[in-house]
């Protein structure tokens, strides 16, 4: 699973070391678009429904906090 | 009740001894009540609306927290019911306080052009009738105020946080003084515990402050307020003044928009932290910005902020744009098909974002300027990849940044000439005269001094810009301005935060550039 | 340095900057309300603000004056000068912009409650009817908290934190102040009135020519007014108190009206001013001159609401039946209860004076040498000279002295049918030998204005070995004289000087100012030329008095006219050429005459069509 979510990251936003980012969000290295580009990727492709309530910075400062998001998600 | 007025000073002053005084319990009533009295003197009646927004919004978060300590209260087997079974409940109430607010809004700010626009219509189906206008009175900051208040139900409606039991507090919230007249919008979450928390005396937050404040005047009434003589002279009447004029007029009202409200932001934040209270921040260096989405995360940035999480978010994730992402990625191949719906999006806060700013055909046309090149600049991302490898160009070097910020800032000079034109159709021509006829000696033989401007006053422009910008590349390059000073001997402190701003700002500012010599006038000799 | 150190340090710099600030506009102190004498210049602060400056100006000075005209901006051309002649007595003029009957009152109890008082005049204007209690300029307007008793707590900071521009204006005019007349200063601090002396030094003659410069007088504005009823009232109030105040402390009161222009009065309803000049009767008694032939007079006036102080004096001559100085017959009405009714409804007729009876057209012919061999533009022959004379005398010319237009233009002194002024320039030994003669021959007189440094230079100019015309010795000069033909007059004492012979890089050629010289110098230089030229031919030819200039070349400025007449030369002749009008009680019609220049080539017809 973090192969796929790290192809689609890499793939959405291109150059960027997802693997030791740990403050994607608050370094604006990711920005609000690339957000919705990335849910939209993941909700397609591990089919789990992502809210507004779940676009926080905290979900999406490192590649872990995006796989425990899916993995919450997934659960429910 | 300007900040650049005495009174204002005044209130400052007393609520800042008061807050101190008080027992830290109480300290907030200090700051609410010299919000009340900043609003009723700046506002008078139209206070009533601040109350009624915080009545609003005061119910709907009672009630919608209601349902989420509901919902949290139920076993985990049960919760998804309760939430189903609620669901419709909350968003009623969110939606309804929304409406609340918003319609209010719509009918203060945007009725009377929806009448004018719809006027030609009302006469086609029934000749001679008349759309009625609305009187009221716009109140003070209410574009703020209504849109704080409004981020703070809808994230009680996210369940972020619980909803402020008291309303006198949450009045507090919705009303806090400083940030009334130009923002900046703010969270609950971040300054709701700063309002209510007790201090005692701090001085180096007193410092800040003051300082803060003082670089905040130093824009307002040394820059923008002069460079605003220019800006109404030339572009209240733009049929009289060359091309070159008219550009130097959109430039001048560039620097004066800027120096106008981040100056303003600054004071909003000055005086917040005179009461230790740390206010978001609006302005990130703007003239520095890449592009003009950069140019939107640096400029007015709460209000982008707001967009981003009550707008473009709900916006992308909605339903429609989760089936209209479907049918792009189906038709259309590639990266393209990907981001269409996030593009479609982002047209429309950008959108919103300028009529956000006003009721006017210019404030459309300013939200489709930017939308439209923000959206364009979006599609066309891939191509330009392409034409930059084969153009060579490194994406890191100096002449790429430097390219980026010209581009960017001619980007945003040009949107400029839209919203302080006195109609869209004369921002149109504006910029035809600028290319077609700029009469360019105007720059140079003496027209610019017949503005209303003398060279002095240009001078202080120019030499406060150049102050401005200096500080802003250090801040931008170095970091912090302050600590740097601090540093230095006292004499230098002295010199460079005390003497020197007092000394401008009581030339420059205080003393206005349009001052009449007393008496001459009246004698008949 | 910490927090609490920058706070404190901070605290103090506003703290002294504010004081610095203060201090500052406390010790320029453009509008005079400091009492200090530091930087002090009441001129300038009487300008900016009048009310405020003159209070302060009589703290040091008020034993230097026994008696106050108050009034609004009219008041100030009643000449203090002649009030204190014709009352013995040592006049201040309390004139203040737009002053209102309030503000008069305010500044009568003042003055009688802190100063000596014998003599209160006060001045009624049609614009008191209008306007009581007027809310102003809290600065240029206020008046003093000593006379209003408004808080002291409330006025001083008004002007401590101003715009200390203000005060940096000050000190900017203060280095381009001149003698004459500015903007910036416009008061004679000495006397309290509007420092006159450039408006009184203003040659004015010919209707055309001084409504081409007061346009305001060929266009009228058209006003509408409207009296009010509630100032009448406040008006005739304060008014009465200021009446009674006289009387409980024994002082002469003269209530008097100014004249208005006939344009502004008529511009309120008639019935509305006749019932504003009844009720005054019914408060006080008080001479009127508020509407009368003078109020027709465009050059009585120098603007759409303010006359001369030609007219304040003959105003003033009417009041005290001085009989030597000429009034219009219909020119002041002494008004009682009993005859106001009567007088409201005459005045409603006031009408212009027929052109003639009060002004008169004067040719003024000028002669240089008088040579046999005349050659240029400046001589004549005997022969061509004597015709000259022989035609005036024919055609029914009377010659007559400046001093016939003085008593003309002062006294009401009719010329005769036909009148001519005949002057020469320079004093040329052949005026004596041919001119004299002739003049006499023909029953003419003339006038002759010699230049003081070359009288009797029969064969060298001055000291110099340069041959020069001969000029006539102080005895050729007192035959003349003597004669009864004669007048000898002022070209200056010596600056009339002919370059090339003298042995300066800045020879004096005219009485105008030289290159590069200090107003003081030039003024130093004038007024000793003219005591000298007086004294000279008062001692040489008995000459009664010596008041008449003719302008070297031509050449004249303000500066130079007024300096002239503060040393007594109040007629003067230029070169320009035209017949002169001459106004009765207009001084200023006396100055700068113009002259139509005679030589050779100037046939009799030709003259006699000048004088036409």
């Amino acid at each position: 699973m973090k192969e796929q979510l790290l192809q689609i990251l890499t793939e959405a936003v291109p150059g960027v070391d997802f693997e030791t980012e740990t403050a994607l969000v608050d370094d604006e290295i990711l920005e609000s678009l690339d957000i919705v580009t990335i849910v939209s990727e993941i909700k397609e492709a591990f089919d789990v429904e992502i809210s507004v309530d779940d676009l926080v910075p905290e979900n999406f400062n490192s590649v872990e906090a995006m796989l425990a998001l899916i993995q919450a998600r997934q659960d429910d | 009740m300007s900040f650049t007025s005495l009174p204002f000073l005044v209130l400052v002053l007393a609520s800042v001894g008061v807050y101190y005084l008080l027992p830290k319990k109480g300290q907030w009533v200090a700051l609410l009540a010299a919000s009340m009295v900043f609003y009723c003197v700046g506002g008078g009646k139209t206070i009533l609306y601040v109350f009624y927004t915080a009545a609003t919004v005061y119910v709907s978060g009672r009630l919608l927290g209601h349902f989420n300590d509901l919902r949290r209260a139920a076993p985990k087997e049960e919760r998804k019911a309760i939430t189903a079974k609620y669901k419709p409940y909350r968003r009623g109430v969110v939606l309804a306080a929304c409406l609340a607010n918003f319609v209010l809004l719509y009918v203060l700010k945007y009725w009377n052009f929806t009448a004018e626009l719809l006027q030609p219509l009302a006469d086609h189906v029934r000749p001679g009738s008349q759309i009625p206008l609305s009187e009221l009175i716009l109140p003070l900051g209410i574009s703020y105020f209504i849109f704080q208040s409004v981020g703070y139900v809808i994230d009680v409606y996210r369940d972020k946080y619980q909803p402020e039991r008291n309303f006198a507090k949450l009045l507090l919230f919705v009303s806090f003084f400083p940030q009334m007249v130009q923002g900046p919008i703010g969270r609950f979450d971040q300054l709701s515990p700063q309002l209510l928390a007790g201090r005692s005396v701090n001085f180096t937050d007193l410092k800040y402050g003051i300082q803060l404040m003082m670089w905040g005047y130093f824009k307002k009434m040394v820059i923008a307020d002069r460079a605003a003589v220019l800006v109404n002279t030339v572009l209240d009447d733009p049929w009289s003044h060359s091309g070159s004029v008219i550009a130097v007029g959109v430039l001048f009202y560039c620097i004066q928009l800027y120096g106008d409200f981040s100056g303003g932001i600054d004071i909003a934040r000055g005086v917040a932290r005179m009461f230790g209270i740390d206010l978001a921040e609006n302005f990130r260096r703007p003239i520095f910005s890449t592009s003009l989405t950069d140019f939107w995360r640096r400029w007015h940035i709460t209000l982008g902020a707001w967009m981003r999480d009550y707008l473009f978010y709900p916006l992308s994730l909605s339903k429609p744009f989760a089936k209209l992402g479907k049918f792009t990625r189906k038709h259309v191949k590639g990266k393209l098909g990907k981001i269409l719906p996030t593009s479609l999006a982002t047209f429309i806060v950008y959108f919103v974002i300028g009529i956000w700013h006003g009721a006017n055909w210019r404030y459309v046309a300013f939200g489709f300027w930017n939308g439209g090149i923000i959206t364009l600049s979006l599609l066309l991302a891939p191509q330009f990849l392409v034409w930059k490898e084969k153009l060579h160009i490194n994406d890191k070097s100096l002449g790429w940044h430097l390219f980026q910020v010209a581009r960017t800032n001619i980007l945003v000079f040009f949107g400029r000439y839209i919203t302080r034109a006195p109609r869209f159709l004369t921002a149109v021509w504006m910029v035809k005269e600028t290319f077609l006829h700029p009469n360019l000696p105007d720059l140079w033989n003496g027209t610019l001094l017949t503005l209303g401007l003398t060279q002095w006053d240009f001078a202080v422009v120019i030499v406060g810009v150049v102050i401005l910008l200096a500080t802003e590349w250090y801040q931008e390059k170095q970091g912090p301005i302050r600590p740097m000073l601090e540093t230095k001997p006292p004499l230098v402190q002295w010199l460079a935060t005390m003497v020197l701003p007092l000394v401008l700002l009581f030339c420059f500012g205080v003393l206005r550039a349009d001052y009449i010599p007393e008496g001459f006038i009246y004698q008949q000799f | 340095m910490n927090s609490k150190r920058w706070l404190l340090g901070f605290l103090a710099t506003v703290v002294a900057l504010g004081a610095a600030v203060l201090g500052f506009n406390w010790l320029v102190d453009p509008f005079g309300i400091f009492s200090h004498k530091a930087l002090e210049w009441p001129s300038y602060e009487m300008t900016l603000n009048p009310r405020t400056a003159k209070i302060t100006y009589l703290k040091d000075h008020h034993q230097e004056y026994d008696s106050y005209i108050l009034g609004c901006s009219s008041v100030s051309s009643f000449p203090v000068e002649t009030l204190n002649e014709y009352l013995d007595a040592n006049f201040y003029n309390m004139i203040v912009y737009g002053a209102d009957m309030l503000d008069v009152e305010q500044q009568a109890t003042y003055l009688i409650e802190n100063y000596e008082v014998k003599n209160l005049v006060v001045n009624v204007y049609i614009d008191n009817a209008k306007d009581y209690n007027v809310e102003s300029d809290p600065r240029s307007y206020a008046m003093p908290p000593e006379t209003t008793g408004e808080s002291a707590l409330t006025f001083y900071p008004r002007y401590l934190f101003m715009d200390p521009r203000h005060s940096l204006d000050k000190l900017r005019y203060m280095a381009q102040d001149t003698y004459l007349t500015q903007p910036f200063d416009v008061f004679d601090e000495a006397n309290g009135a509007y420092d006159k002396k450039v408006r009184d030094a203003e040659p004015i003659g010919n209707m055309e020519e001084y409504l081409e410069a007061y346009p305001v007088f060929a266009d009228y504005p058209d006003l509408s007014n409207q009296t009010n009823e509630a100032a009448i009232t406040g008006t005739l109030e304060s008014l009465s108190r200021i009446k009674a105040l006289c009387e409980t402390h024994g002082i002469r009161l003269i209530v008097l009206t100014a004249p208005v222009y006939a344009d502004y009065l008529d511009s309120f309803p008639w019935d509305q001013v006749a019932d504003f000049y009844t009720r005054l009767a019914e408060v006080t008694d008080y001479w009127d001159f508020s509407y009368s032939s003078v109020s027709f007079e465009p050059r009585y006036f120098y603007d759409e609401s303010h006359f001369r102080e030609c007219v304040g004096n003959m105003a003033l001559a009417r009041i005290f039946g001085d009989n030597s100085v000429y009034i219009p017959e219909d020119f002041g009405v002494y008004v009682t209860a009993e005859n106001a009714a009567d007088h409201v409804a005459q005045m409603a007729s006031a009408e212009p004076l027929p052109l003639e009876e009060y002004t008169d057209q004067v040719p003024v012919l000028m002669y240089h040498h008088i040579d046999p061999q005349a050659d240029d533009n400046t001589t004549i022959t005997p022969e061509t000279f004597e015709a000259q004379i022989a035609a005036l005398a024919e055609a029914g010319y009377t010659a007559i002295f400046p001093d016939d237009l003085a008593a003309y233009v002062r006294e009401g002194k009719e010329l005769p049918e036909k009148p001519v002024v005949i002057t020469f320039d320079d004093g040329y030994l052949s005026n004596y030998e041919y001119a004299w003669p002739i003049l006499e021959k023909y029953g003419m007189v003339a006038t002759i204005f010699v230049i003081g440094s070359t009288v009797g230079d029969t064969d060298h100019y001055k000291d110099t070995d340069y041959p020069i015309t001969p000029h006539f010795s102080y005895a050729q000069a007192k035959e003349m004289v003597d004669s009864g033909v004669i007048s000898i007059q002022s070209h200056t004492y010596d600056m009339h000087q002919w370059g090339p012979y003298e042995d300066t890089d800045q020879p004096r050629e005219n009485l105008l100012p030289l290159e590069g010289e200090s107003e003081a110098d030039y003024r130093a230089a004038l007024s000793a030329d003219c005591e000298t030229i007086r004294r000279e031919i008062q001692t040489g030819t008995g000459e009664e008095a010596v008041h008449v200039m003719a302008f070297p070349g031509g050449y004249y400025d303000t500066l130079s006219l007024v300096t002239l007449l503060e040393n007594g030369f109040d007629i003067s002749f230029s070169t320009e050429v035209g017949t002169n009008t001459l106004v009765k009680g207009m001084d200023q019609s006396l100055l700068a005459l113009d002259r139509y220049n005679m030589n050779e080539s100037v046939s009799v017809e030709e003259m006699l069509s000048y004088l036409a």
